[in-house]
């Protein structure tokens, strides 16, 4: 999923600041897993967005709805009537669904509630971890299914450095050693050939570095 | 000249901690408003109903949860308790002030202890003011 | 055409004697004379100078700059080229350059991160990794061509080294690292800092079972102490770092003003005790901006005078 955190209250009171009426916007797909942009979050920075104003003397109308997804055309549209009636979109998706709003609704100001933070996993209840880059080339069946370009703060693709100490990342004693990670799960998968395996420079075209990617699959064109 | 508002507070209560907050015994009963939101368990309070009580003109709010260990349904009042925290941070943040909002673990019917801590409670609004988004 | 003359350092290890290296910190502004100052106080003494690539992190002269402020003074650079800053094609072409400017060996590294630095704000690249970097010089060297496959007119034809840390984690893996780096490509290796001997015989007598001590020459690390407090630090702040407890104590046990000079007779001991040892090429002297102090542990470990190259 994607896992993203909402943004401190003062910027985002900055950035709605020449705005009198404001729809917030949710979206119930990653972010509201992630606790960034559901319903709930979407009452909870509603209402301290009108006490803050409040509070200031700020005059200040604030709208609430929550999307199932605000990366779909189908599910943005059930906003086309709220976002009609209100003069800037605070969107508290990810920066996908951001864009999505903003190229749907050309002459409304969309605005970002949320930064996106990462492509991870539930790890425990209110624990979230980046597991995935996105780099349009997956080896992970060569590194025990551990990413050594994601969890490895150098992108190392050919073991740890020489700073991995107990298991731990030099970068954050926070953060695990990826390829301690690796060497310990290649070993109980009896593969630790693996690790003799010299890994070429990565070919990072398919990743951003070429530019934005497309998926394109025709047999879904209609 | 304006006058002096009456002070409100809202308490949230699970019905395991206090059945009925509107018949305690509190001295000068006319000299504030109370307001009380019963719960089946103090799980159920969210973030934006604590917050929504502030817009609704309260200058306290008060959680009553059964003491730990001691919730119905294992970790509600936990998961009370961490929001509440959760809600004082961000009561900080836009200057309401996190001193307005406050947990308390009862004794199921302690309604001694649910008294002295509105009373106290009270007498924290005396020092901190009215609610500053009441207008 | 005309002939390629072998680096200093691979005349010296090729002919089996045992070598010395030092390294030598850009600084941070551009006033060459820092480098030329440095430079001075170890010629004579060392076979090469190792010239750190934004060491740290922390933004300083280019190495390739000071490597060339090196050779101008007769000495010989070992330029150091961290991945952390440059992608392949910037690191592909400062080795070019740096080549042309008379720098013949390189050591490859990934660098440390950025969050340790003066500037953690800033991006770092990691487009290749240290092994990645030590085959691309390498293709360079004994194929004549670029990563694209483009046959380079007059490749450069370092001499490589790559780094390699006997005391980090996992211990059983630093082996198969080393064998990697190795069939990469890497003529030599320097080592991170030896101050637990045990360990590093362990290393050592892994790498000769694997028959890599024979494939490669590997010169050891040693830093100088200068008090307590640094070894402290080393033990626990350095990641990778391994400085034994009893090492602490013998640095602790002598009074302030005599500590520097303990700290030198520990490092001429540790150099006495890499120089037994099987496979052990040659010394690397890391002195942190103690560069007066290589030339006296280089006489007072019988290393001097240096033998001249061919």
């Amino acid at each position: 999923m994607i896992v993203g955190k909402q943004k401190p209250i003062a910027e985002i009171k900055e950035i709605i600041s020449p705005y009198k009426k404001v729809l917030v916007l949710g979206c119930g797909t990653c972010v509201k897993t992630c606790f960034a942009g559901g319903e709930d979050e979407v009452a909870t920075l509603s209402s301290a967005l009108r006490l803050s104003c409040k509070k200031e003397g700020k005059d200040i109308y604030i709208e609430e709805l929550t999307v199932e997804r605000q990366c779909e055309d189908e599910f943005i549209r059930e906003a086309a009537i709220a976002i009609s009636k209100n003069s800037a979109v605070l969107s508290l998706a990810c920066g996908a669904g951001v864009q999505a709003i903003a190229r749907r609704f050309g002459d409304v100001p969309v605005l970002p509630g949320v930064n996106t933070t990462f492509i991870g996993v539930l790890e425990k209840q209110g624990l979230f971890t980046e597991e995935c880059l996105g780099c349009g080339d997956c080896k992970l069946a060569a590194f025990g299914g551990i990413c050594p370009v994601t969890r490895c703060a150098k992108k190392l693709q050919n073991g740890p450095c020489g700073g991995s100490q107990n298991g731990i990342c030099e970068v954050n004693p926070d953060t695990e050693c990826a390829w301690q990670q690796i060497i310990t799960r290649l070993g109980n998968l009896g593969q630790l050939d693996n690790l003799k395996k010299y890994n070429p420079p990565k070919d990072w075209r398919p990743s951003h570095a070429g530019g934005p990617r497309k998926l394109v699959r025709e047999d879904h064109f209609i | 000249m304006k006058k002096k508002l009456k002070p409100k507070i809202t308490v949230f209560h699970c019905i395991n901690a206090i059945n009925n907050c509107e018949s305690l015994p509190i001295p000068y009963k006319d000299t504030f408003k109370l307001k009380s939101v019963k719960m089946a368990c103090s799980s159920m309070v969210k973030d934006a109903f604590l917050l929504r009580a502030f817009e609704a003109g309260s200058d306290a709010v008060i959680v009553f949860v059964c003491p730990e260990g001691q919730c119905r349904y294992v970790e509600g009042n936990i998961r009370a308790k961490n929001r509440v925290n959760w809600v004082k941070n961000l009561l900080d943040e836009i200057e309401i002030g996190g001193r307005r909002l406050s947990i308390h673990n009862i004794a199921n019917g302690d309604t001694e202890a649910a008294v002295r801590i509105i009373r106290q409670v009270l007498a924290d609004i005396n020092e901190l003011g009215p609610n500053p988004a009441r207008h | 055409m005309k002939s390629e003359s072998l680096s200093n350092l691979q005349s010296i290890l090729d002919k089996g004697d045992f070598a010395v290296t030092s390294e030598c910190g850009p600084p941070r502004g551009a006033d060459p004379e820092i480098i030329r100052k440095k430079g001075e106080l170890l010629k004579g003494y060392v076979d090469a100078v190792n010239v750190t690539d934004n060491q740290t992190a922390i933004v300083r002269m280019s190495s390739i700059a000071a490597c060339a402020h090196l050779v101008q003074l007769g000495l010989e650079p070992v330029m150091q080229m961290v991945t952390r800053d440059r992608n392949r094609i910037a690191l592909q072409s400062d080795i070019l350059g740096a080549y042309s400017l008379g720098i013949k060996n390189i050591l490859c590294l990934s660098g440390d991160h950025q969050t340790f630095g003066s500037q953690p704000d800033a991006m770092n690249v990691f487009d290749i990794d240290s092994m990645n970097l030590v085959n691309m010089v390498k293709n360079m060297k004994t194929e004549g061509k670029d990563m694209s496959g483009f046959d380079l007119k007059s490749p450069p034809k370092m001499f490589i080294g790559a780094a390699a840390n006997p005391f980090a984690d996992p211990f059983e893996y630093r082996i198969i690292r080393l064998a990697k780096k190795i069939d990469a490509g890497a003529d030599f290796i320097q080592t991170q800092c030896v101050y637990n001997m045990d360990r590093f015989k362990e290393w050592m007598r892994l790498a000769r079972e694997e028959g890599l001590t024979e494939k490669t020459h590997i010169l050891a690390g040693v830093t100088p102490l200068k008090s307590e407090r640094m070894a402290k630090y080393m033990a626990s702040k350095v990641a990778g770092m391994d400085v034994p407890e009893s090492l602490i104590k013998r640095m602790g046990d002598v009074p302030k003003e005599k500590a520097a000079e303990e700290g030198i007779r520990i490092c001429v001991e540790t150099i006495a005790g890499l120089r037994e040892i099987k496979g052990v090429h040659g010394i690397h002297i890391m002195a942190i901006e103690w560069e007066e102090k290589v030339g006296p542990i280089v006489e007072a470990a019988g290393l001097s005078p240096r033998p001249q190259a061919a």
